[in-house]
């Protein structure tokens, strides 16, 4: 499943604060394994709804098996667990979402349309 | 990128216990070679980008799933084709590597027994202690309820999919909370 183009960009406990926590858009952190049989259904999907929203939000991920002080941080119990930030602020979560570009694009949306 | 032309490169899933050691035993064995190092191991790694350029088929999914031999002609063996060529490159298997070329009746019977041996061993991966080598197969779920509700009880936190997440409806958790950093 070699992908052409990587719209989903890794980010790590370093960078975390500065691309996540002090971003003023709407960001999309997706807290993945790259051993998690659930994540790799997942990942051409979540591709494919970063491709769409563009610069409408930003979605990144988190290998967790690294870095997982974020992990804990974030009480993350399980992968993929998709969290919604605006401004630094948590503000929706989605666990173990199917894999269907609607159901994701809807999980990764509405938190931050009900906040506007 | 040299080095990666003229040898082998066996990937090992650094986050996995299993992995980690045979890995090692792997290293330790090219050490002993008089000729010098015949393989080179390495972690996959976290870059999806950084094994591409090493193999434009290679897929980090893939890597993290089964073993990986990357050869210097381009070509990859994976599973159990790439357990025999890695035993081959080793000064103290060599020997034994030449019995899964032995054909009889057109199939390479010793080889298809390694293959099936790997793909035991992969399957057991998540019991032995890997968190990151993805959901059991059907067959050792049982198993691995019953030694991760007696990790439960160490441990209270799992980092690694469950089964529950792949059947159960989406849930979208609204959350006011915030993160005092």
């Amino acid at each position: 499943m070699p992908i052409a183009v990587d719209f989903v960009k890794s980010v790590t406990g370093e960078s975390f604060d500065s691309l996540v926590l002090a971003s003023p858009n709407p960001v999309v952190v997706e807290f993945m394994s790259y051993g998690c049989e659930h994540c790799r259904l997942l990942e051409p999907v979540l591709q494919e709804v970063a491709q769409r929203l563009g610069s409408r939000e930003s979605v990144l991920r988190v290998n967790i098996a690294v870095d997982q002080e974020l992990a804990n941080r974030y009480d993350i119990e399980g992968t993929p667990t998709l969290v919604m930030f605006l401004k630094g602020i948590e503000v929706g979560r989605a666990v173990g979402p199917n894999p269907s570009v609607k159901v994701l694009w809807n999980d990764v949306t509405r938190p931050f349309e009900e906040l506007a | 990128m040299d080095q990666a032309l003229s040898k082998p490169i066996l990937l090992f899933n650094d986050e996995c216990a299993v992995c980690r050691v045979i890995a090692r035993w792997v290293m330790k064995s090219t050490e002993s070679d008089v000729r010098g190092s015949s393989i080179i191991v390495r972690p996959i790694g976290n870059d999806p980008l950084i094994l591409r350029m090493m193999n434009p088929d290679l897929d980090i999914w893939d890597a993290y799933a089964n073993i990986h031999l990357l050869m210097p002609d381009g070509s990859m063996r994976t599973n159990g084709e790439a357990v025999a060529e890695t035993l081959r490159n080793l000064p103290n298997t060599r020997w034994l590597a030449g019995s899964f070329n032995v054909r009889l009746f057109g199939e390479r019977p010793f080889q298809a027994m390694l293959n099936g041996a790997y793909t035991v061993l992969a399957d057991l991966r998540p019991l032995l202690g890997c968190e990151s080598c993805g959901i059991p197969p059907p067959w050792l779920r049982p198993f691995h309820w019953m030694t991760q509700r007696i990790k439960a009880v160490f441990k209270a936190r799992k980092h690694t999919a469950t089964a529950a997440h792949l059947t159960t409806r989406p849930a979208l958790k609204s959350s006011n909370r915030s993160y005092i950093l």
